[in-house]
């Protein structure tokens, strides 16, 4: 589904990442670990069009996504979130999981300005299908609350909802459990799993060990841009290189 | 409990229309014609608000979008010889046409860049204005032929009732699309561009859109100004215009709808009052955009809807 080969990024001259390759398939849980700056959030941004590779490739169902711009990226069925929350804070829960819908909803310009009934039908649809979603990820009473306002755990749902709400076959979450209570993490495993049981594929970047060993079907560990491990949660947790540079020794 | 709401809100619109209909029955003419300017001002306030407050772009071409507006309408009188509503098509194309054309620049500059960049642009125009003397009348301005109604002048109350029509077909279309999912992607962009991308908004078609409907919304008002003084000249759509624009969307709120209604019936109508004290009308003007941005940094609107909830714009509402 997707295929990274030999994909290397530089900023300045220094690469961020070197040489990384990996594929995902559907309903699979693949996750990236590795210490700060290893280049987790810089692979990211290459395969959904925020940095541009320096080499190697990026496809998504045999199609290349490199030179394409991350909305168009978007529209081929790939999400994601980020790192540091983006959240639409101005907007209340139901505003920003109907923008993650941008693509799904039809309409022309003079239509939507005119407000004619087909425009105003396609909104109420969208509406349902974000209710819909909010209610399969148990925060539909959340709905007409400011998104600036809720929690930090909050947010992140209502980020992983906005960014499945059109129905991504492939969903990208930076580091979705940071600051997340155990109860919250216990919330984001299941729904996680039950994402991958859909078929929708995910890729992970996390630091949060427990819930990456618990949800993971393969985990690749990066460090200092370059590929360390990849394998089964177990293999990579007893790997030797892996616990010295970043598990540790316990 | 919801059907309840819609007909108090239905109700509270057909006494407003019911008002607004009668209101020249109760106005000289003078009153008829301060306002006629507060119409004018609502629009162009409206259309700014689309591109400071919603998209929230430093952009500062609203005078120049005025103008442009204003010069298109009056040339299209006094040249063409084209009817008002005609000629008020043309100052809302134009508009439109350079809005987007501003729009341009924002897809590559930002914050203050955008600022200077757009302040340029209207000092442009207005040099435009000064020297192509063969097609705008120059440095001196010029008078449009009086708009006509089946031959007869428009008078005041003539124009007002255009005016108001003109408004509420922009306040309605600029809602219908703002809160669509056009609008929603200004709102995105505003707050967040990397996450707008990441869902699939285009960022730079729908800033390009935004500055468009800016424009064509600005630019009609300028048209409007055209009728309202039936004068226009290069000095009217300056500093002190752009200035006079940035007020009222300030004090009426960034991003209400409401708010740039409400603080260009303040911002026209205060001078008026205090029109008998000379000197004050400046002193008023600069203390009361200091109370409203020490106090109320979301205006006059967010101040009404954080008190009437009934009033809180959002982006959808059911």
């Amino acid at each position: 589904m997707l295929q990274v080969e030999n994909m290397t990024v530089r900023f300045a001259g220094l690469s961020a990442v070197s040489d990384l390759s990996f594929q995902v398939s559907p309903g699979e849980i693949f996750t990236m670990m590795g210490p700060n700056g290893a280049g987790k959030t810089t692979a990211f941004n290459a395969i959904t069009g925020f940095v541009r590779p320096a080499s190697g490739t990026v496809s998504y169902k045999g199609v290349s996504l490199l030179g394409r711009s991350p909305d168009q990226i978007a529209g081929m069925g790939i999400r994601r979130t980020f790192q540091n929350n983006g959240i639409l804070r101005e907007m209340t829960v139901l505003e920003n999981v109907l923008t993650g819908l941008e693509l799904a909803i039809p309409h022309t310009f003079w239509r939507t300005v005119a407000g004619l009934p087909g425009a105003r039908r396609a909104e109420r649809r969208a509406v349902a299908q974000a209710r819909e979603m909010l209610a399969r990820m148990g925060i539909a009473d959340l709905a007409e609350r400011n998104a600036g306002d809720l929690s930090f755990g909050q947010q992140r749902l209502v980020e992983i909802s906005r960014a499945l709400v059109a129905g991504a076959e492939l969903i990208m979450l930076d580091e979705p459990a940071v600051g997340l209570s155990p109860s919250d993490r216990h919330h984001l495993a299941g729904v996680l799993r039950g994402l991958a049981e859909s078929g929708i594929a995910v890729v992970l970047v996390e630091h949060v060990q427990d819930l990456v060993m618990a949800v993971s079907d393969r985990i690749l560990v990066l460090n200092y841009g370059k590929c360390l491990a990849e394998g089964a949660p177990d293999a990579v947790r007893n790997n030797q290189a892996v616990l010295e540079a970043y598990l540790g020794h316990e | 409990m919801a059907d309840s709401c819609k007909y108090k809100r239905r109700l509270a619109w057909l006494l407003l229309f019911v008002a607004l209909a009668l209101l020249p029955l109760g106005v000289n003419n003078y009153v008829q014609f301060v306002i006629n300017t507060m119409l004018v001002y609502c629009l162009a306030a409206l259309g700014f608000n689309i591109v400071i407050g919603y998209l929230g772009q430093l952009a500062f071409a609203n005078a120049a979008f005025f103008g442009i507006g204003a010069y298109a309408a009056g040339l299209a009188m006094a040249r063409l010889d084209l009817a008002f509503p005609l000629a008020l098509a043309v100052s809302a194309i134009a508009g439109g046409l350079a809005g987007g054309l501003v729009g341009m620049p924002a897809l590559r500059v930002r914050g203050y860049y955008l600022a200077i960049v757009t302040l340029a642009f209207g000092e442009l125009m207005r040099w435009f204005y000064v020297h192509a003397d063969g097609i705008t009348y120059g440095a001196g301005g010029f008078s449009p032929p009086p708009p006509t109604w089946f031959g007869a002048p428009l008078n005041e109350t003539g124009k007002y009732y255009v005016f108001l029509a003109v408004l509420a077909l922009g306040v309605a279309a600029t809602q219908h699309l703002l809160k669509s999912r056009i609008g929603r992607a200004f709102v995105a962009i505003r707050n967040n561009e990397p996450a707008a991308a990441s869902l699939g908004i285009a960022v730079a078609r729908s800033k390009v859109v935004a500055f468009a409907w800016s424009g064509l919304i600005v630019g009609l008002a300028g048209g409007l100004y055209a009728l309202l003084n039936g004068r226009i000249s290069p000095d009217t759509f300056g500093l002190a215009q752009m200035l006079m624009h940035f007020a009222i969307v300030m004090i009426g709120g960034l991003g209400s709808l409401l708010g740039s209604i409400l603080g260009a019936v303040l911002l026209t109508g205060a001078p008026e009052l205090l029109r008998n004290f000379p000197g004050l009308e400046e002193i008023v003007f600069s203390l009361l955009l200091m109370v409203v941005l020490f106090f109320m940094p979301r205006g006059l609107g967010g101040l009404i809807a954080d008190r009437i909830p009934a009033v809180r714009e959002r982006l959808y509402r059911e």
